[in-house]
């Protein structure tokens, strides 16, 4: 309950700031540019404004998560309202769930609207096949932004911004080649081998929630990607706030 | 003291070994203290250096239930230090502290509790409704519940007129009574208010004394720091004074401003005659306001003496006012003498 309160006020927090609603503009003028773009195309400019679309989706959303996500909770400790809140009978893991749970809500509204807008536009250009793969692959975009999120809550609740930034943003680009890191330690000699192993099994596989490919020329998942893919964002953003939950405990707020 | 004593029912989910060990030797008989601080300690570390510095050294004290306790200290002695540990925003290096019998390492023991930091800040994008029915609702009233005492609250501390405007364009009084509803909103049994009176005109002031008399009235038990000593001394039942992080003094107000020298001062037309009689040489100062000459006599018992003396030589009296000691020359006197006995130089000088 304490952790819907929290969520709420952290989505109306988001929702009025004027950056998300810029973000929002930005995004909604990027998948509209991706028409000019389809004259170069050379017949695959519907491939061209599904992928563009949806890679705005996931680059607005990280835009987000930097902007607001890594000062989450730096701004209230920061700012000293956390005081008003730490001093109720809410327990610090809940508080920083609702953190995390209220941005989240904010991305879905974002990339929903972004996807929405981009299957309204391909349907209009005459192929509503498009749409269900493009609703598929929001939702994993929308997996993706909350794991992330969850990292952002991490390193805000323990750094300064710029450094939770630099962290997060260290980690979605990490993460994009898990399954290369993987591939490169199989080649290396065994104490380095492992070493690597295990840096790929601790870092998000973030190309599970990337199907843009597949949408892009209309093709839908299924549902055993979906499923797998909402357990993995499950246990790693588990995993992620009880870390987070564990160190933010026993800080002091001076 | 309080004119009602609140309830002081303990939850049964309070184990016996959460309790303090003179509660459990007399658990249910005795008046569980709203507050209760066992030689709290608390160590700051430099995060590069290591370097340990002391903030809070044992520190052991006790509320009464329905009583207003001033905690008393000059800038970093350690007050805030204390309010943040009782409220959960620090924890303590060492010592226990219980609010109501509730050891305040659960989370549940700040139920009771209302707290107001000093120099509070809110979120911008809410307006004073928003706020503090958040607020309530996370101190566990429901939501029409929650809805009706932010409106209530509101208006009590003269925001009511503001409803609608965003926090962030209150000015620094606005927000210091914002944060006093919010620690009130949810009608909590103890108050714990640092610097109350921070950032407030003199009728602000004026209003957030009444509003805390009225809490006692109801039979809050208030814990305050202030730097006002007047209001302090106009407000507390009780006072402690934390120098360097430890505990100098805790008593009654009475008895600490009664304990005090006596002194009478009088106000005369004019300057005195130069000529003082051997007998009052030495219990009179006199010191200049304006036209009028203000003696003040430091014993008492010669008043009888000095008033004929004046008399005799045809000096007008206009005023003869008893003074007592105040808190702040208490206070000054307190932290003057801690200061002596701390400084080895001073000390042989």
């Amino acid at each position: 309950m304490n952790a819907l309160l929290i969520a709420h006020n952290t989505f109306r927090e988001a929702v009025r700031d004027r950056v998300l609603a810029g973000l929002v503009a930005g995004g909604l003028a990027l998948i509209a540019l991706t028409r000019l773009g389809s004259a170069l195309a050379m017949g695959e400019d519907l491939r061209l404004t599904v992928d563009l679309g949806l890679s705005s989706v996931s680059l607005l959303g990280l835009l987000v998560i930097l902007l607001v996500g890594t000062s989450l909770v730096t701004k209230e400790i920061e700012r000293r309202t956390i005081f008003n809140l730490l001093s109720r009978p809410l327990p610090r893991p809940v508080y920083l769930v609702g953190k995390w749970a209220g941005l989240s809500a904010a991305l879905v509204v974002v990339a929903s609207a972004l996807g929405a807008t981009l299957a309204i536009l391909v349907t209009a250009l005459g192929h509503p096949g498009h749409a269900p793969a493009i609703a598929q692959a929001t939702y994993l975009a929308i997996l993706e932004l909350s794991l992330l999120t969850s990292l952002a809550v991490l390193f805000s609740a323990l750094s300064t911004p710029v450094l939770s930034a630099l962290y997060t943003l260290g980690f979605f680009l990490a993460g994009q080649w898990v399954d290369d890191l993987r591939r490169f330690a199989a080649a290396l000699p065994d104490p380095l081998r492992a070493t690597l192993a295990f840096t790929a099994d601790m870092l998000p596989n973030l190309a599970l929630f990337n199907m843009r490919s597949l949408a892009a020329g209309g093709e839908s998942t299924s549902a055993l990607h979906l499923g797998l893919a909402t357990g993995y964002a499950v246990v790693y953003c588990g995993c992620v706030l009880a870390l987070a939950s564990a160190a933010f405990e026993s800080r002091d707020f001076k | 003291m309080s004119a009602a004593s609140p309830s002081t029912h303990q939850p049964s989910s309070v184990r016996s070994q959460d309790r303090p060990a003179s509660d459990r030797s007399v658990a249910g008989a005795a008046e569980v203290p709203a507050v209760r601080v066992e030689a709290l300690s608390k160590n700051y570390r430099h995060p590069w250096t290591m370097r340990v510095t002391p903030g809070l050294t044992d520190v052991s004290f006790e509320l009464r239930p329905g009583e207003i306790f001033g905690y008393l200290g000059p800038n970093g002695a350690g007050k805030t230090t204390t309010l943040k540990i009782l409220s959960g925003l620090l924890q303590p290096t060492g010592g226990r502290a219980w609010i109501f019998g509730r050891d305040i390492r659960h989370v549940e023991s700040r139920r009771p509790l209302g707290f107001l930091p000093e120099q509070p800040y809110f979120y911008d994008h809410l307006n004073g409704p928003e706020y503090l029915e958040m607020v309530a609702r996370l101190s566990g009233l429901g939501g029409r519940e929650a809805r009706a005492a932010a409106v209530h609250w509101l208006g009590r501390v003269g925001l009511g007129e503001h409803a609608r405007l965003d926090l962030r364009k209150y000015s620094k009084g606005m927000l210091q009574r914002l944060g006093l509803a919010a620690a009130l909103v949810h009608a909590p049994r103890l108050l714990i208010l640092d610097e109350p009176m921070s950032g407030l005109d003199p009728f602000g002031r004026r209003d957030v004394r009444d509003l805390i008399l009225e809490q006692r009235e109801r039979g809050v038990t208030v814990m305050l720091s202030s730097h006002i000593l007047p209001d302090v001394e106009t407000l507390c039942d009780r006072v402690a004074v934390v120098l360097k992080g430890r505990l100098e003094r805790i008593a009654l107000v009475g008895e600490l401003v009664q304990g005090g020298t006596p002194r009478i001062e009088l106000r005369i037309a004019g300057q005195p005659p130069p000529d003082w009689p051997p007998s009052l040489a030495g219990a009179v100062r006199l010191a200049a306001s304006g036209v009028d000459g203000v003696l003040t006599l430091h014993e008492p018992a010669k008043l009888q003496l000095l008033l004929a003396w004046l008399v005799e030589r045809r000096v007008e009296v206009r005023s003869v006012t008893p003074m007592r000691t105040s808190l702040e020359e208490l206070f000054m006197a307190a932290a003057e003498d801690a200061a002596f006995h701390a400084t080895p130089l001073r000390r042989s000088a």
